[in-house]
């Protein structure tokens, strides 16, 4: 028997439904016939308009009221004190850790798109990582916000840092809330440079198209010079996937770290191992809620529908059907394992959140997570973008519901029934949080209105080569006074590949190929050897790893001794957290900045700049530039060899044009 | 992408009748070393070592299992030129479901919590903890896992005939009810299987705990059997440098995974510090079972960690076979560590007893197949991937 393969071909139907897939072809996930050209257009077309939207300008004074009473609720709690909260005895933790962990878990789905998602090939999360990059990081910021305000006295809010002080004490590494500062910092960071380190091209193309010199000057100070250069990408694309790669333990770890707050507790109902996990996924699951209620208006508003396809959604629902069943299954596992263990207080624990005082909270928590997300399975309703955006709503507030559950059941009702106690909430508590989702809004319009709502470059990655049209071999000008080089204009990937190898084959070494995205099959050609990044990552990494076990055995065993709770002053499973916290931080450091040493950024003046036609290289071109420095180089006759690669047309680089254009 | 067009002749995906002798002599290793176990080490002493061995080798096939279902729950296309060898790996829960048999010969051996006596929590657990209706729940897993994984098998050896798509279709569509009954049954059977060992302990990530590590356990055994098939002339054209790549990652990645199930069970468990759980550990620290807790850290998880942290281990098939096994030597002692405390004879029969048979099984089931679903529809994607 023999078996015979045909090629990979794609789905070239008219047809808009792609959830279908034909398993021989891949659906498309660029509807519309979208070029390289037209993808620029559409978005760039977002973040360019002159007149901002009148609903954008509502959306943005509302949530921008809304932050005003954010502060206005934190003025308050400051100058009066933490009294303003409906926190008591038992219930010390009320909606700041509530909502800490609500926003935390919403954060998650950006990473997870970003990072994981990425590791796993998923070319659908092209047209929505950034956005949901974006999501994480203004979820973490909100977030943040609680713990701070909760310490009561904020000016001392820097003693969970390590930081030496006049009492020469230091912050107790043992404690599962100073790993979260440690998590959240650190999360906080490497999303923010995974973020702006995938906009980098993106922005070099609104700064290509700017049309007045302060958008110019803005977006060429934050794209630092980037050129679309491959030997540039090759390192771009081994720091993208070395950073996916660490952002992906580092999202399990936060979540982790947070559940290690309730769960190394012997607190009937938080003291249970699944925790960690089971809080993973249930920030996921929040997490693609809140991107489904954030994307469904977006491409809606900016017709983003050639790029948000069905099938995007169907995908996102799909996920939210998946964490949520998980959720689920995590739930009934907790129930079956109190009965399991015998012990009288995880029984009571448990039939208390289901039966007692709090059982609204409980059965809305259990409605919302486990019994709303079965609709998903019906294909009609993954379809269906309303029930989707109602799903979504709900799942979040389910979510919501699910922390507000674990903080205030178990605190309110412990071992003594003689020290039990009721949390209700005040109207600060409602406020402040309320207060929390107009800086969420507020800071996402911001971003809609001014940054590349999406990964141009990466989308242009995933759609189909345009076929290499025959060009007509084009005029060379005649040479320059003070001749820097020359550049030869492609129009599509694949001539643009056999050129680069042509050009090396010629024996020009002191040569780039510059394009909108990264097209593989070009180092081989161009003869680049594999980055050493990983060597430095793994470098940045163990310094990390030794920095975090040196600072907490230097601080707590050494300099300020001090026995907490019966733990050593240096046990090794209490000293991971924050030890691996910081491996990845610096191993992130290593990756980004690493790439940016390499690749010689920011560097604002390139002689390719000269060149007005060069500005297409964030668009839609591909140049091959030879420099004039290459040995090999010699004006008269390298044109015309450019030329003769067959490109679109082919120049000189020079201060000052021989022909005036 | 390129075009891709392969012609894979017959001799490359079976394995043909070369294999029966080796069958054989592996199932007679397997009744000897077991028969060894038996007379030199006693039944009741014997019986810890089967369990232990048995819940390995069973974690390895329900380890592949959960790839094939993931596989085509998420339309993967990498993976096609291995699946057909994780489709038999699940489908040798048969042969286990019958080496099952001894477990429940020795419940009472077993399970102290066959005879509560006066204990009050093993009474009020009785419910749960009963013969009767722990090999009734036993009996439910093994039937969905058989019934499952020959569904797989079955439709994807079907289709090398066929070439029918509908058969992909169908089984994308069963996979999320299969993944369903699969996280329920291997929960449940992690519980009943080997947390009950100790009646009176509860973790509730156990179930995960041990999922975790089957699938450690799957990736080195895939990873082994695609360098054997391959050392002997098999699958050369199809299972290429890249897929050796894939799976070298997703052998890191659940190592990876593992340990943090792993820390994060031991770590909430050593902080509490509540009697109840922190027993489970402390008896774990002494004698033989403390230097395979610390193995399972050190030899188990960091070395191979560093080991496959690189590129280049992952793209040479000899070196990343010679860290699964090692990895797969940590897997069979983690589920030693699990069953009980002290490492003997027992074990080590036990271990080559079941392997034995379970080789025997499989290379008998591989016989009757081709070894590459070679009319998948998503062969040509899985043949033309190229890593970054």
């Amino acid at each position: 028997m023999t078996a015979s393969v045909v090629p990979v071909s794609r789905d070239t139907s008219p047809s808009r439904d792609n959830t279908v897939e034909d398993p021989a072809r891949r659906a498309d996930l660029v509807l519309d016939g979208h070029d390289y050209a037209s993808v620029t257009d559409a978005i760039c077309g977002i973040a360019e308009r002159k007149e901002t939207p009148t609903a954008w300008k509502i959306a943005f004074l509302a949530s921008g009221g809304l932050v005003t009473l954010l502060l206005l609720m934190i003025g308050y709690l400051v100058f009066t004190g933490l009294g303003v909260w409906g926190i008591n005895r038992p219930v010390g933790w009320g909606f700041a850790i509530i909502n800490f962990v609500f926003w935390v878990g919403i954060g998650h789905a950006g990473t997870l798109i970003s990072a994981i998602l990425f590791l796993f090939r998923q070319k659908w999360r092209t047209s929505i990582n950034r956005f949901a990059e974006a999501m994480t990081i203004f979820a973490v910021m909100c977030a943040g916000i609680f713990p701070a305000i909760h310490v009561g006295r904020v000016w001392m809010l820097y003693w969970v840092f390590p930081l030496p002080n006049q009492m020469g004490m230091w912050p107790n590494f043992r404690s599962p809330l100073v790993w979260d500062v440690f998590a959240v910092g650190t999360y906080a960071t490497v999303s923010l440079l995974f973020w702006y380190m995938g906009m980098i091209p993106d922005l070099a193309s609104l700064r290509d198209r700017a049309t007045t010199k302060v958008k110019r000057i803005a977006y060429g100070l934050f794209s630092l010079g980037w050129r679309g250069s491959h030997r540039h990408w090759h390192r771009y694309e081994v720091a993208y996937l070395l950073l996916a790669a660490l952002a992906t333990p580092l999202v399990l770890s936060v979540h982790s770290v947070v559940s290690f707050d309730f769960a190394v507790s012997q607190i009937p109902g938080w003291h249970t191992t699944i925790f960690p996990p089971y809080f993973v996924v249930g920030a996921i699951f929040s997490g693609f809620a809140m991107v489904l209620m954030l994307i469904i208006p977006a491409r809606k508003w900016f017709s983003l529908e050639s790029f948000v396809t069905a099938r995007h959604l169907d995908n996102i629902a799909r996920i939210i059907l998946v964490t949520g069943s998980i959720v689920g299954f995590a739930y009934s596992i907790e129930l079956f394992m109190a009965w399991y263990s015998g012990n009288a207080y995880e029984r009571f624990a448990f039939l208390n959140r289901a039966l007692g005082p709090y059982s609204w909270a409980y059965w809305s928590m259990v409605f919302c997570n486990v019994f709303v997300p079965q609709f998903l399975w019906s294909r009609r309703i993954r379809k269906n973008v309303k029930a989707l955006f109602v799903i979504a709503i709900l799942v979040n507030i389910g979510m919501w519901f699910e922390r507000f559950v674990i903080v205030t059941t178990s605190l309110s009702r412990d071992f003594l029934p003689s020290s039990w106690g009721h949390y209700t909430p005040t109207w600060v508590d409602w406020l402040t949080f309320l207060g929390t989702f107009g800086l969420f809004f507020h800071l996402f319009l911001l971003f809609v209105r001014w940054l590349p709502m999406m990964a141009m470059a990466e989308v242009k990655a995933i759609l189909p080569e345009p076929e290499p049209a025959p060009a007509a071999r084009p005029e060379v000008p005649p040479v320059p006074a003070g001749c820097l080089g020359a550049v030869a204009e492609f129009a599509d990937p694949e001539t643009f590949r056999i050129a680069c190898g042509r050009v090396r084959e010629e024996g020009y070494r002191d040569f780039d190929a510059y394009s909108p995205f990264p097209v593989h099959g070009l180092d081989r050609a161009m003869g680049i050897r594999r980055s050493r990044l990983p060597l430095l990552v793994f470098g940045g990494g163990l310094s990390g790893a030794a920095l975090g076990l040196a600072l907490q055995w230097f601080t707590n065993a050494v300099d300020y001794p001090f026995i907490i709770s019966g733990k050593p002053l240096f046990g090794l499973p209490a000293a991971i957290p924050v030890s691996f916290e910081l491996t990845i931080l610096f191993a992130a450091f290593g990756a980004f900045f690493g790439m940016l040493a390499a690749n010689r950024l920011p560097r604002f003046w390139h002689p390719s700049f000269l060149s007005e036609r060069f500005r297409r290289v964030t668009k839609d071109r591909f140049f091959v530039g030879i420099d004039a420095a290459d040995p090999r180089f010699s004006a008269e006759r390298t044109g015309p060899f450019l030329a003769s690669l067959s490109p679109l047309s082919v120049e000189y680089l020079a201060e000052h044009p021989a022909e005036g254009r | 992408m390129k075009a891709t067009h392969v012609a894979i002749p017959d001799d490359e995906i079976r394995i043909g009748r070369g294999m029966v002798v080796p069958a054989i002599a592996c199932a007679f290793v397997g009744v000897a070393a077991l028969g060894a176990g038996v007379l030199i080490e006693g039944f009741p002493r014997f019986l810890a070592g089967y369990l232990a061995s048995l819940a390995f080798w069973l974690s390895i096939s329900l380890g592949a299992l959960f790839f094939v279902l993931i596989q085509h729950l998420t339309r993967s296309g990498w993976s096609v030129t291995v699946r057909r060898i994780a489709e038999n790996l699940a489908a040798n829960v048969l042969p286990l479901a019958v080496l099952f048999v001894p477990v429940i010969v020795g419940l009472s051996d077993l399970y102290h919590w066959t005879h509560p006596g006066e204990d009050p929590l093993l009474r009020e657990k009785s419910a749960w903890l009963d013969p009767a209706f722990f090999t009734a729940r036993a009996g439910i897993c093994f039937a969905v896992w058989v019934v499952l994984s020959r569904f797989f098998l079955a439709n994807s050896a079907r289709q090398d005939a066929s070439g029918d798509v509908a058969l992909t279709h169908r089984m994308q569509r069963f996979a999320p009810a299969a993944m369903i009954l699969y996280a329920l049954t291997v929960t449940m059977a992690a519980f009943d299987l080997l947390m009950s060992r100790d009646p009176h302990w509860f973790s509730t990530i156990f179930g995960v705990y041990y999922f975790s590590g089957g699938l450690v356990a799957f990736f080195a055994v895939l990873v082994i059997a695609v360098y054997l098939l391959q050392s002997s002339g098999r699958l050369t054209r199809s299972v290429t440098t890249e897929h050796y790549h894939d799976m070298g990652k997703q052998l890191f990645g659940y190592l990876v995974f593992w340990a943090y199930i792993a820390f994060s069970q031991y770590m909430l468990i050593w902080y509490a510090n509540i009697p109840e759980e922190t027993r489970w550990y402390l008896d774990r620290q002494h004698g033989s079972a403390a230097g395979i807790g610390l193995f399972l850290v050190l030899g188990q998880f960091a070395l191979p960690f560093l080991a496959l942290l690189p590129r280049r281990p992952k793209r040479t098939p000899a070196l990343l076979a010679g860290i699964a096994a090692w990895i797969l030597v940590g897997r069979f002692l983690d589920c030693f560590f699990i069953v009980s405390t002290e490492f003997g004879l027992a074990e080590v029969f036990c271990f080559f007893g079941i392997g034995g048979l379970f080789v025997a099984a499989l290379l008998f089931r591989m016989s009757k197949t081709a070894l590459l679903p070679a009319r998948d529809p998503r062969l040509p994607e899985a043949l033309s991937f190229e890593n970054l």
